[in-house]
């Protein structure tokens, strides 16, 4: 026997009634626990990050990208092969062209200047920016999926943070033009949880050395 | 020093202007009311959406401590309400995947559009009961769109703004969900 709409309509209408209502939830615990937080971390003395800081932070991720960049390409090789090979006969021969490894580089490069591109401070997301920023994130997202179920993705460091940037940038494909802040704090309180900034600076700094 | 709350809750009239102006200057007694007035539909929400009742505690912790903690960002673009509800679903959702983060990459809108059967404990049920499992059952991106449409209230508008989709995929995901639902409720009715 079918459920047409009025009959499911009503089976609905009650289940708002009746569908996973907890049992007197322990609010008044709930609040001693939010409560005590609130004490070690009061309310006014919430960080609000400054323009100064931000561009700081910012500075420093780009510092850090062209070190390994600079470090990268002074330590290419340029001597003859058969020379490294005498110098480190039993070390793993990992070249550092492996396209993996080069699209891990190229994608925690491009999420770092993505990432430092959305203030906390900003009023909205502006006219614009919203779709150019969410369009990129999509991008890195698809990206980093990928990496997760590649050889990249069995080295558990490297996966723990690729997670955690899957998570970030989930959030940034939502923005939109003229959100209100609120959304870029949540983004930005995700970064600061996990600390994402500072891994992605040093596992750009751990792939330079590790490849030269 | 922890301030004792047993809150004047009586104070649930203030203009919710001057009781979050109150608990951004560092009033917790001004939070607590705050929380009373907001706490059980959010629990409520966290539990329906993640229906384990551990989690929607620490959940509902979660929320209002990062509630707390932005209200000075707060401008009254949207109402209180609607911008504690979509940090709530954005909290679920985001443990949600950490969770179930394997599951969640294999159970893609698109992987199936075949309907389910409502679980065979559920046969000889009522069909309430069967209603509630064959929700249970739907993948979260169809799930948390119903749950919010049609259990709490919410508009579309509303659910796409939370989750981060249009507006006409919200619909579509309701449609496609209660299309899900007759079958489940359908193949229920005519099991023995």
């Amino acid at each position: 026997m079918n459920i047409d709409d009025p009959r499911l309509d009503r089976l609905l209408d009650a289940a708002a009634a009746e569908y996973r209502v907890p049992e007197a939830p322990p609010l008044d615990a709930i609040w001693d626990r939010i409560d005590a937080e609130l004490a070690v971390r009061p309310i006014v003395a919430a960080r609000r990050w400054s323009a100064v800081h931000w561009l700081a932070t910012g500075g420093a991720i780009a510092a850090a990208l062209i070190l390994g960049v600079f470090i990268g390409r002074r330590s290419a090789p340029t001597a003859p092969a058969v020379t490294v090979a005498a110098l480190a006969p039993a070390a793993p021969a990992v070249p550092s062209t492996d396209p993996y490894q080069r699209a891990t580089d190229e994608l925690l490069g491009r999420s770092a200047v993505l990432l430092a591109s959305l203030s906390p401070d900003a009023k909205h997301v502006g006219p614009g920016v919203g779709a150019l920023v969410a369009d990129q994130g999509v991008q890195l997202l698809n990206t980093t999926r990928l990496l997760l179920d590649s050889p990249v993705g069995t080295e558990p460091r490297m996966r723990a943070l690729l997670e955690d940037l899957e998570l970030v940038l989930a959030q940034v494909t939502r923005l939109r033009d003229n959100d209100p802040p609120d959304d870029l704090l949540l983004i930005h309180d995700a970064l600061d949880q996990h600390d994402i900034v500072p891994r992605i600076r040093s596992a750009v700094a751990r792939n330079a050395l590790r490849y030269n | 020093m922890l301030i004792p709350v047993k809150a004047p809750v009586a104070s649930l009239g203030d203009d919710e202007r001057s009781l979050i102006a109150r608990v951004v200057a560092g009033d917790r007694t001004a939070a607590r009311v705050l929380y009373d007035a907001h706490a059980a539909r959010v629990h409520r929400l966290a539990y329906r959406i993640c229906r384990d009742p551990g989690l929607a505690d620490d959940l509902t912790q979660d929320v209002f401590v990062q509630v707390f903690r932005k209200l000075e960002t707060f401008r009254g673009d949207s109402s209180f309400s609607t911008w504690l509800h979509r940090v709530t679903v954005t909290t679920c959702l985001n443990t949600l995947r950490k969770v179930n983060r394997h599951a969640s990459r294999e159970r893609e809108l698109d992987e199936s559009h075949h309907g389910f059967a409502v679980p065979a404990e559920s046969d000889g049920g009522d069909l309430r009961q069967a209603l509630t499992q064959a929700i249970d059952g739907l993948p979260d991106p169809l799930r948390v769109p119903l749950v919010m449409y049609h259990l709490e209230g919410f508009s579309h508008g509303e659910i796409g703004e939370a989750l981060g989709i249009a507006e006409g995929t919200s619909k579509r995901r309701v449609f496609d969900a209660r299309a899900r639902l007759r079958v489940a409720l359908a193949e229920h009715q005519e099991a023995p």
